[in-house]
């Protein structure tokens, strides 16, 4: 399985519409890892899911991202987890733990009751999903 | 009616009791329309109004102490965040565009400015952002860009609409054509929106600089030659014509074409055939052909310097297409359709022109036109370093003082171009390539005008 998570140095990048780098992680069943780091050839949608669908991608892990490139990435095939901060590697591990969508790694503005500001709220809003 | 803000409730449920310093800041905070937040020396936000939680739909509560890209989620956050910027240099940014995505998902262009804050003895206490949404400006200024350009070809000037509105009908006929104007018009641009616009689109699009080509090598560059026509013919070459077959060629400074030539593209365009060089036989084409010249073709016809045959042949449908003088209120389309294409090509995030930069380029005259004005935007490119184009940022030819106007009544317009060029010459210590890349233009159109001003390189 692939997964992509879209990268600032060892953070996430914030927007994924103007994100420069991609890290591709290969988890293997036995858990094991492989990582590949890669620009992305193009700032417009249609190259960016071209290109997530020349690497082969089943998951994208993402900052905020517009409706227009979620959505075509949906069309792709390609599942997404948006509007996700953190430093990549607790990301990567929150991911294989299931624990990918706590509170801790959701941008402001993304909680599940998100304008209230329920701080104690574990789960996400569904941020910008159409 | 004026909205109460939070602390306001809060003081009429304290029955009136004096406001804090806190209360009143954020008050005034909430009551402006603009979105504001404050940073501290770590990037956590230590204030967000009512206006900032409505554009990125991100609540006080939860972006207080967050670091601000993670609140904001703009494009420019990690890569040339103005904030950063602006407490590095201390000089405040104004009217950055950017864009955000909100937490709806939805893109939004904002309009941002940032300045430092001090405490009244002038020390550093972090920076504060306010930002507009602009994406009811921005989408107006897309539709009113739409409606000024068709196929890359961008123009309000009523001689081009008026062009734009039937250039699918000459797309669509199989006629040949003839566009004249000065070089740097965009010649070739409409060329290819007629091709591209008709139904020979998928099939190729060929164009010849007829001018810069030598007239010994013209004939076998237009139809090619056979194994052994000539010394170094070692195979058969195909030439212009088979490469454009079923499609478009285009011939560019038709004008500058031999006599000798003339006769040959005379009966391509009536018996729709050519001869290979060195070929008995004739080769029948399917090609439509566009012919341009910054000439005029009838003064030629009437110098005797072009076959009036071939002009009616080719002069079935013209173009006349305006110098940029004639066109000028389109300079400022043209600037922002040229800053817009060299921030991406360039990666670079230049938001306008200064006031003063471009009342500076209004008042040129353009003898190199808009391939001149795209030149000038690129090389203000390489020496900007801010937000905006500036004065400094232009060629020197152009500053009061230096600028050559043609709208001089003591000079006429030979006076002027000679006048304008020999500048342009002497500061780039007469290359001539040189030159003619400063003017966008061709090389062979400096060496032409050159010669038709009459000035003479030193010795």
């Amino acid at each position: 399985m692939k997964v992509a998570l879209s990268v600032w140095k060892d953070y996430m990048s914030t927007v994924f519409d103007a994100a420069d780098n991609l890290l591709i992680v290969e988890i293997d069943e036995a858990k094991k890892q492989k990582r590949t780091l890669i620009k992305f050839n193009t700032p417009d949608i249609l190259g960016r899911v071209l290109q997530l669908m020349d690497q082969k991608v089943n998951i994208l892990i993402c900052g905020a991202i517009s409706r227009q490139f979620q959505s075509a990435i949906k069309s792709a095939g390609i599942e997404i987890y948006p509007f996700v901060r953190g430093p990549v590697d607790d990301v990567i591990s929150a991911y294989q733990k299931g624990l990918i969508n706590h509170a801790v790694f959701a941008l402001p503005g993304c909680r599940k009751h998100g304008f209230a500001g329920n701080r104690q709220s574990n789960h996400r809003r569904r941020c910008g999903r159409p | 009616m004026f909205k109460q803000g939070r602390a306001m409730k809060s003081r009429q449920q304290k029955k009136l009791l004096p406001f804090s310093a806190g209360e009143q800041q954020e008050i005034i905070l909430d009551s402006i329309a603009d979105g504001v937040f404050t940073v501290d020396a770590d990037w956590r936000i230590t204030s967000f109004n009512r206006a900032a939680e409505k554009i990125t739909g991100v609540a006080r509560e939860e972006a207080v102490g967050q670091l601000c890209k993670d609140v904001l989620k703009a494009d420019i956050c990690e890569k040339s965040c103005c904030l950063r910027e602006t407490m590095k240099t201390g000089e405040p940014i104004v009217d950055k565009k950017v864009y955000i995505i909100n937490a709806d998902g939805r893109r939004r262009t904002i309009s941002i400015s940032t300045a430092l804050l001090q405490n009244n003895k002038g020390v550093l206490l972090g920076a504060v952002e306010t930002f507009r949404d602009i994406s009811i400006e921005e989408d107006l200024r897309k539709a009113i860009k739409a409606k000024y350009s068709f196929a890359d070809i961008i123009s309000k000037n009523h001689k081009m609409i008026r062009l734009f509105d039937i250039l699918p009908d000459i797309a669509a006929s199989a006629s040949t054509i003839l566009i004249e104007g000065e070089s740097g018009t965009g010649k070739e641009m409409v060329a290819r929106a007629i091709h591209n616009l008709s139904p020979r689109k998928k099939q190729p699009f060929v164009a010849v600089n007829c001018g810069a080509l030598p007239d010994t090598l013209l004939e076998s560059e237009l139809f090619g030659y056979k194994a052994g026509a000539f010394t170094d013919a070692k195979k058969d070459k195909p030439g212009r014509f088979k490469m454009a077959e079923n499609g478009t060629i285009f011939l560019d400074e038709i004008g500058d074409i031999p006599s000798s030539m003339q006769v040959k593209l005379l009966r391509v365009l009536q018996e729709k055939t050519y001869e290979p060089l060195g070929s008995t036989e004739s080769v029948e084409h399917n090609v439509r052909i566009i012919a341009a010249t910054n000439k005029n073709l009838e003064d030629l016809v009437r110098q005797g310097r072009f076959r009036e045959d071939l002009f009616y042949r080719i002069n079935v449908f013209k173009i006349n297409l305006p110098p940029l003088r004639e066109r000028m209120e389109d300079i400022p389309l043209l600037i922002e359709h040229f800053i817009t294409r060299f921030n991406a090509i360039q990666k670079k995030s230049i938001s306008g022109i200064s006031s003063e930069a471009m009342s500076i380029l209004m008042t040129h005259s353009y003898p190199g036109n808009i391939r001149e004005l795209a030149n000038i935007i690129e090389r203000a490119f390489i020496l900007c370093k801010t937000d905006f184009i500036e004065k400094k940022h232009l060629p020197e030819a152009l500053l009061p003082g230096n600028t050559v106007r043609t709208d001089s009544h003591s000079n006429s317009l030979r006076d002027v171009q000679s006048s304008y060029l020999l500048d342009i010459l002497k500061q780039n210590n007469w290359n001539r390539p040189q030159t003619a890349r400063q003017l966008g233009i061709h090389k062979s159109t400096l060496y032409r005008k050159i010669k038709s001003l009459g000035i003479e390189p030193p010795l």
